[in-house]
């Protein structure tokens, strides 16, 4: 009770501080992602119909979630320097393949019979693609997209080791000064937060996916 | 029942619904494990390749290149390191296999069950857990050392395996257990030669996610005392030395790559015939 | 058929969490050695409870269970079940064994030795007309349906249980294929002379399969338990008519062979006035007189005997004959019940 306390008299204490980090850690993970979409979905579409580059595509986009966080980072080093540009570049790679991989499974999904009965319409390939195959793929896409959202929030508490912000500053504050006063509450600070943006932008995502999903297709 | 599933196939999937659900696989996926049980270790050859001819070039051991040469010595550095670095991934992963999978088992029976709708819940949004974070507040709690990045590795990678024993556990097709119990079956054997082989496929692609992050999250080990590949990229960090950062950073892909794709043989090994 | 039953249930109800009436209410019924039951009646009505509740799959709220006698009610229901064969609609073959391997299930259980259980498992593929040689170490996935079906029917048949149980097991297959496992079946149900219960809600299902037939209403509440024959000459109450539907005089007729009628004689002059008549032989079934006598478009069919020659001829009296007579038998006997209650 007596930590708890002490806690939130430290993120009262630091509110602006507290504020800022959790915006640019946000902002980190947004523009990551929605990045990662465009790219992701766009390769998904590309690929989907073609099964060998579709296996070439996934299997790249799950090497570069197995290599661990610290050295995806350090790898863009040499090439940007330090900050948050060379976390940002590794955390990209990273909610690929999520949404990739939803992607391509939407699409699978989708009934031959209903395509077919679209082309029976007339619909072009194209028109197929935007009125019919996308949207019916879309709840998993966007499932997709929030686990990546999720995944770059818990990743990016790293972004402060190689010289970036966010909420890891938090937690590097808490490390560097350990054993002195509110250190303790500093690293819970960025711990919690952290947790908690994820889950407020996972709540903002379920949303989205609920408004943008047809309703046909719910479950 | 579905096919074997990759690392975090089940975490992405089971986004779609809070509850147990099977865990299905697309046809295509099935390409993709075969290209990536060939791509893999192509590409960590390749990659293996690099590092060696980069690491030579460097001319570690000649005076000329000091604080590089230090940094990346084999015997007192690296080697040291990618043994620890690899105990620690090793004991994490055996304690989360020993605490997960009868928690799972546990989990999706008797009493218990009703509450695996929230415990998968929460395993799903515990993606968001900063492992940074985690590590140093057990090592507040704890101290320094190996033991205690073991311990805070067991926590962080718990719930892919707790999860995957659930959905794989809670896949089999309930008409097989009828099947069994009917034969005459006790629970506990229709838990050990129905459940448990059926649901391998999906745990063991739980132990392999689980196997990742802990090589990934060990890499954070140097920042609590717990040595590891992690001391070689922060040196590279701290010295403004690309040529260190890049040898810390490459072998650790290596080493995790490696192990995914140890990971990829058991799951393609293991998987019961005839599913 | 006197002497004990070989199944006994003795006021049984279960009552499932939660519910608010029971699925199954007081239900007394006695099964004979060697019979099959069909237990049939609307979807919902407890069919498959009733028979979970004879394998103790679900544990009875009231009531008690006897095999053989003995009151089987509290014993240990897995040692219970490995003497009871039982298969179900999914049939529920364990995908990662082969077919063998399902089959010598509960023979491993009872920890008999391997030759003793290879040797069975040959035996029973035999038996179920799969050949051993080709499926034995195949996978549930390399067979088709009806196959699949088989391997289950042997499985249950496993450890030689004098009793099976039958939830549905053709429901799930293809009208062809059904016909063709029913009758097997019954051919190695001649042979084998188990106790079977057997759940279907289709009507002509129960009429082919049963040596009796159970129809249940709501609650598994038995409307009627009897031959077919009985049933379907003599449907005690509305439900039990309406369940068995139209057309059941006819489906009656199936069960008198020819052979066993006074035939009308055979006279060249009335009979064979130019236009084509139907032939039948005498083991045929008064359904297929009749069949033949609608097909000709006549109100009688001529019965040759081995050689060709005409020996009687049935006409349509002899079958509203036939019908009357199993009507009044029927209703004989459950005067003499109920006079006797
Ligand atoms: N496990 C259960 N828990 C609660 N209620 C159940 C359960 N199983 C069955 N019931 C209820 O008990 C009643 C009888 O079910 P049962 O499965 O015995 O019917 P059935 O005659 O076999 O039907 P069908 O022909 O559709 O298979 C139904 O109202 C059903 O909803
Ligand atoms: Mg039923």
């Amino acid at each position: 009770m007596d930590g708890l306390h002490s806690w939130w008299e430290y993120v009262v204490g630091h509110g602006d501080d507290v504020l800022e980090a959790t915006l640019e850690h946000a902002q980190i993970t947004v523009v990551v992602v929605i990045l990662a979409t465009v790219f992701s979905v766009a390769l998904g579409v590309c690929v989907q119909s073609r099964p060998t580059s579709k296996a070439i595509a996934l299997a790249i986009a799950s090497i570069f979630l197995t290599i661990p966080a610290l050295a995806l980072f350090a790898l863009f080093i040499p090439l940007v320097g330090p900050g948050d540009n060379p976390a940002m570049m590794a955390l990209f790679l990273y909610a690929i393949l999520p949404i990739l991989r939803n992607t391509v499974t939407g699409l699978d999904e989708v009934s031959p019979a209903v395509v077919e009965s679209a082309r029976g319409m007339g619909m072009s390939s194209a028109q197929r693609l935007w009125r019919v195959r996308l949207p019916l793929a879309w709840p998993l896409i966007m499932t997709g997209v929030r686990i990546s959202t999720l995944l770059t929030v818990g990743i990016a508490a790293i972004a402060i080791l190689v010289g970036g912000g966010g909420l890891g500053t938090f937690i590097q504050g808490g490390l560097t000064r350990l054993g002195l006063p509110n250190s303790v509450e500093s690293v819970w600070v960025g711990t919690v937060f952290t947790v908690l943006l994820g889950l407020a932008l996972d709540v903002v995502l379920s949303l989205v996916q609920r408004l943008t999903s047809s309703r046909g297709l719910r479950a | 029942m579905s096919e074997a599933v990759t690392p975090l196939t089940a975490r992405w999937r089971h986004g779609r619904k809070h509850s147990v659900s099977t865990v299905a696989m697309p046809t295509g996926a099935q390409l993709w494990h075969r290209y990536s049980l060939v791509l893999a270790p192509a590409f960590i050859a390749g990659l293996g390749l690099v590092l060696w001819y980069y690491y030579n070039s460097l001319g570690v051991g000649t005076i000329a290149q000091i604080q590089v040469s230090s940094a990346l010595d084999w015997e007192t550095k690296l080697k040291p390191q990618l043994i620890q670095h690899l105990t620690i991934a090793a004991w994490s992963t055996l304690l989360v296999i020993l605490v997960a999978v009868p928690l799972g088992v546990l989990l999706t029976r008797g009493g218990p069950r009703r509450i695996a709708p929230a415990v998968l819940a929460v395993a799903n949004s515990g993606q968001a857990l900063p492992a940074y974070g985690l590590l140093i507040i057990f090592l507040a709690a704890m101290g320094q050392g190996g033991r205690t990045v073991v311990v805070a590795l067991v926590v962080y990678a718990i719930l892919p395996v707790l999860r995957n024993t659930m959905v794989g556990l809670d896949g089999v097709d309930r008409s097989m257990l009828e099947a069994g119990r009917g034969m005459g079956m006790t629970r506990m054997q229709t838990l050990l030669r129905i459940e448990l082989p059926l649901a391998v496929p999906v745990i063991v692609a739980g132990i392999r996610t689980a196997m990742v992050l802990n090589i990934g999250m060990a890499t954070l080990a140097f920042l609590i005392g717990g040595g590891g590949l992690g001391i070689t990229i922060s040196s590279g960090l701290k010295l403004n030395q690309d040529a260190v950062l890049l040898v810390g950073a490459i072998t650790v892909a290596l080493v995790a790559l490696t192990f995914d794709w140890f990971g990829a043989l058991a799951e393609r090994f293991l998987h019961p015939r005839g599913l | 058929m006197a002497g004990e039953p070989k199944i006994r249930l003795d006021h049984v109800s279960k009552i499932y969490q939660g519910a608010e009436g029971p699925a199954v209410a007081e239900l007394t019924l006695d099964i004979d050695p060697g019979e099959i039951l069909v237990l049939v009646g609307p979807s919902g009505c407890g069919k498959s409870t009733t028979l979970r509740l004879i394998n103790r799959m679900i544990e009875p709220t009231s009531g008690r269970i006897y095999l053989d006698g003995d009151d089987v009610t509290d014993v240990n229901p897995d040692q219970l079940r490995r003497r009871i064969g039982y298969v179900i609609q999914q049939i529920g073959l364990f995908p990662h064994q082969t077919i063998a391997e399902n089959v010598a299930t509960v023979p491993k259980m009872l920890r008999w030795d391997r030759k003793r259980i290879s040797t069975r498992v040959d035996e029973l593929l035999e038996l179920v007309g799969l050949d051993p040689r080709v499926y034995r170490d195949r996978y549930p996935k390399e067979l088709s349906g009806g196959q699949a079906q088989r391997v289950g029917v042997a499985r249950a048949l496993g450890a030689d249980p004098s009793i099976m149980l039958m939830d549905e097991p053709f429901g799930a297959i293809d009208p062809i294929t059904r016909e063709s496992l029913q009758n097997e079946f019954l051919r190695l149900q001649e042979e084998l002379r188990k106790t079977i219960v057997f759940v279907t809600h289709d009507i002509d299902e129960a009429i082919k399969m049963g040596d009796r037939i159970a129809i249940l209403g709501e609650q598994s509440v038995v409307h009627q338990a009897d031959t077919p024959e009985r049933i379907l000459a003599y449907p005690v109450d509305d439900f039990v008519r309406s369940f068995i539907g139209a057309g059941t005089a006819m489906k009656g007729l199936a069960f008198e062979r020819v052979g066993d009628l006074d035939l009308a004689p055979f006279d060249e002059g009335r009979n064979g006035d130019g236009k084509p008549v139907g032939t039948i032989t005498a083991d045929a079934t008064l359904f297929e007189a009749l069949e033949e006598m609608l097909r000709t478009a006549d109100g009688k069919t001529v019965v040759v005997d081995e050689s060709g020659r005409p020996a009687g001829v049935v006409e349509l009296s002899h079958l509203s004959d036939a019908l009357r007579t199993a009507q009044d038998e029927a209703r004989r006997h459950y005067d003499e019940l109920g006079a006797a209650s």
